[in-house]
């Protein structure tokens, strides 16, 4: 029992590592080719370079973050296997649809980002920002049938099960998970945050250190706007996450709480930590009856507590309501940054003052931590579903200890999945760090250069990627990092 | 043919395309580790260029058909997964580092590391996918597999030599295909001679490990064997058929045709071996009754699959056709 123990513990933090890897990307790609689809047409209607610069740049990062989603989405595919055999085994059929057809969406989007990239010359510019459109509509679909499994596993629908064995499945039985809907919203929402957030973030540290040109501007503005227009819309999708939660996994919604009692007037407790063997929070901050009100509109409202279920079968109720207490601080702090950003907007143009954007230093370091902060919520807010969805690997009918795997190889390729996605991990931000620093290539903002659409001089990774012009390396910029 | 038969034909033809596409770049990864003289620079470039629009199309092949088998055939891979784990997860290695050290190496502008390193890294790895997913194919072939011990696929001659002649294979295929790519271009032509050479180098590796494998496949997977014996010959005589026509029109640089019979070579033998080991998914575990999951789910993917194909293959061919000539120059 031991031995399984330390197995389950290995295979679930493995999962966990992955995933939270692999999410990472995947944002990026939900989220960056809205973005670049919005820029390149601006470059294509107006031929304005600085358009161009914001395109090419992100585009670029854009081609390395799609790669190293790609291969540890590869990864994630197979660890279901190997590290949740039993669960594969009884359950895969029932996902089949979902992932065949999130394969497809991947292929898709594999496909057009192989031409986008490599594109630049080959296509007309026209044909080359049309390139975008699937790439972005296929990316968001991935996370829909993506979206679809993971909602399955929470509030299952559509499997009968005899003896221990899957007798009937429907087809179409992950997409009619009541969990499916609010859990889409809310993680399409927090894509586009994090992409947002992170561009937003990196244009608010390039004009802190003093570079304070168009190029900047309008790529702190494109991100910002998209973290802090998703923002407060992610409050509503966020309550609709949590109304469907309470309904069809009231354990879970406890576990967010740290609610022990069942009852009424039930309080809405932020931060502190759950103790699991008093059943108390410490040190949180309670608004009596609260929780009762938001989900029953009455403080008569009773609401599932910890209690109502046998101890083995709770979610850990201290980890599950620290992330939640995290997702949502963060998520209140960006509604409000929302909020004061739209009212100094509009206080601005009444006045008539250019840019729109404050870009006062209290401004810049708020956005500079937007991207950081959504990231972090978002990864929390995934704790949030797969914590409090224990020890349910298929809520209400297979615990995630009959569906580990029994080897004992589990430890050293945890070590080494941990080694080699952290090494893989900082040479990539050394990469981003580098594209990032420095403002946009030099060779796009030549003078001279004609200013309606043309055929780019493309960056050509095609040939080891070094050099946009001749004999000269695509480093961004003039090379100093500010530093 | 039941359902099941048929999502696993779609599953082959999704490895033969998977073997004839990410094969091939795998493959140029091996002659990238192998370059050698003055050429190099120029023999990696080439490499480089040529797999760089299509490579993550090619590996969608691989969740293709990692979700085709889970979703189809759910307990097989729960055996899979939990006894193969040794060769899986080196393959993953390579999955992983090859795509991510390309794309460090391609966009990284030295930032993290020497772009050298990083081509190290992408060669190395590209022969390791292979080399494990020709250990997976023996062990599947002959059933000397258990979850006790997931060593043994790793300790079996026949299984390490099948991994052997995978990188071999996909070697040979990048060499045929690289000649084309070599002879697009006035700049890359006197490539040509070089991945020429190289194409036959990989033909007669090819062969010779067939032949040294074949008294190994009789005695290690008798069952595999007697049925390949029985339905496989006319494949395999395909297979060596294309092979010598590959070697044949490169020597008359009738590059395109050189580019299919390579593909007959290597297709013919996936399809013989393939169809020797039906009905059994891993054999003597695991068959493709005991296996398939209910038919109302593999009738839906395999609508999903058409639908799916319908809709990725005119994009796919545009993919194609259109890096098939060097970029332009302004």
């Amino acid at each position: 029992m031991v031995l399984a123990a330390d197995a389950i513990d290995l295979a679930r933090a493995q999962t966990a590592f992955s995933l939270a890897f692999h999410i990472c990307f995947a944002v990026f790609g939900v989220g960056l080719p809205w973005m670049l689809v919005y820029t390149e047409w601006r470059w294509l209607r107006t031929g304005d370079p600085v358009w161009l610069a914001l395109t090419k740049k992100w585009s670029r990062a854009f081609a390395v973050l799609f790669a190293v989603g790609a291969v540890s989405g590869t990864v994630l595919s197979f660890e279901f296997g190997l590290l949740w055999p039993a669960f594969m085994s009884k359950y895969g059929g029932a996902l089949g649809l979902s992932f065949t057809m999130e394969g497809f969406a991947f292929f898709t989007e594999a496909i057009f980002v192989g031409m986008y990239l490599y594109g630049w010359k080959r296509l007309s510019a026209r044909a080359h920002w049309l390139t975008l459109w699937p790439i972005a509509i296929s990316g968001t679909l991935s996370t829909l049938f993506i979206i679809t499994v993971n909602a399955w596993m929470n509030v299952p629908r559509g499997i009968t099960e005899r003896d221990g064995r899957v007798i009937a499945e429907e087809p179409l039985a992950p997409f009619t998970s009541p969990s499916f809907g609010p859990q889409l919203v809310h993680m399409l929402l927090a894509a586009f945050m994090c992409a947002g957030g992170m561009v937003a973030a990196i244009y608010a540290v390039g004009m802190l250190r003093g570079r304070r040109d168009t190029y900047h501007r309008r790529g702190l503005a494109i991100g910002l706007t998209a973290v802090l227009v998703a923002a407060p819309l992610q409050l509503i999708a966020g309550d609709w996450a949590g109304r469907s939660a309470g309904e069809h996994q009231p354990l879970k919604l406890a576990a967010m709480e740290g609610l022990y009692h069942t009852g009424s007037n039930a309080p809405f407790t932020l931060g502190g930590i759950y103790d699991d063997k008093t059943g108390e929070v410490r040190g949180g901050l309670e608004i009596p009856g609260m929780l009762s009100l938001l989900e029953g509109f009455s403080t008569n409202h009773v609401m599932t507590g910890l209690d109502s279920a046998p101890p083995e079968e709770r979610p850990d109720g201290t980890l599950v309501h620290g992330a939640f207490t995290v997702m949502i601080v963060l998520g209140s702090a960006l509604i409000a940054l929302s909020g004061a950003t739209g009212f100094a907007v509009l206080r601005r143009r009444r006045r008539g003052q250019h840019p729109l954007l404050p870009t006062g230093r209290p401004w810049l370091l708020a956005a500079a931590c937007t991207g950081p902060a959504a990231m972090l919520a978002m990864i929390a807010g995934w704790e949030v579903t797969e914590g409090g969805r224990q020890p349910w690997i298929v809520g209400g009918h297979m615990k995630v200890v009959d569906a580990v795997t029994g080897s004992d190889g589990a430890a050293p390729i945890f070590a080494g999945t941990l080694t080699l996605y952290l090494g893989l991990a900082g040479a990539l931000i050394l990469i981003l760090r580098r594209m990032a620093t420095g403002g946009p290539s030099g060779e796009q903002l030549v003078p001279n250069r004609p200013s309606g659409p043309s055929m780019p001089s493309a960056p050509r990774p095609r040939d080891g990627g070094r050099g946009t012009g001749p004999g000269r390396p695509d480093r961004d910029g003039d090379g100093s990092d500010g530093s | 043919m039941t359902s099941a038969d048929l999502l696993l034909v779609v599953m082959v033809i999704g490895l033969t395309a998977y073997a004839l596409l990410g094969g091939a770049d795998f493959g140029g990864g091996v002659w990238d580790l192998l370059a050698r003289g003055p050429d190099a620079r120029s023999q990696r470039r080439l490499i480089s260029a040529s797999i760089g629009p299509v490579w993550e199309a090619n590996h969608v092949w691989l969740v293709f058909i990692v979700v085709a088998l889970f979703s189809g055939f759910p307990p097989a891979y729960g055996v899979v997964g939990s006894s193969l784990e040794i060769p899986l997860a080196a393959a993953l290695v390579g999955i992983v580092l090859r795509g991510a050290a390309y794309v460090y190496r391609a966009y990284g502008a030295g930032a993290a590391g020497p772009d050298h390193w990083w081509g190290h890294v992408f060669a190395i790895s590209s022969t390791i996918t292979p080399f494990a997913l020709g250990v997976t194919g023996a062990a599947l072939a002959t059933g000397k597999m258990s979850t006790s011990d997931p060593m043994e696929p790793v300790r079996s001659v026949f299984g390490l030599g099948c991994g052997l002649f995978a990188v071999a294979a996909t070697a040979f295929l990048a060499a045929v295909y690289l000649c084309k790519d070599a002879g697009a271009s006035p700049v890359t032509a006197h490539l040509v001679p070089v991945f020429r050479r190289r194409a036959f180098g990989g033909a007669v590796v090819c062969g010779v490990l067939a032949l040294a494998l074949l008294p190994l496949f009789a005695h290690e997977a008798p069952v595999v064997a007697g049925r390949f014996g029985d339905r496989s010959v006319p494949l395999v005589a395909l297979s060596a058929v294309g092979g010598v026509a590959a070697l044949v029109a490169l020597g008359r640089n009738q590059f395109v045709v050189a580019r299919l019979a390579a593909g007959l070579a290597v297709g013919g033998m996936l399809w013989g071996w393939a169809i020797a080991q039906y009905p059994d998914l891993i054999v003597g575990q695991v068959t493709v009754d005991d296996a398939a999951a209910p038919s109302p789910n593999i009738r839906a993917m395999l609508y999903a699959v058409v639908g799916g194909l319908v809709i990725v293959t005119p994009p796919m061919i545009v993919l194609y056709r259109l890096f098939t000539r060097p970029e332009p120059v302004e």
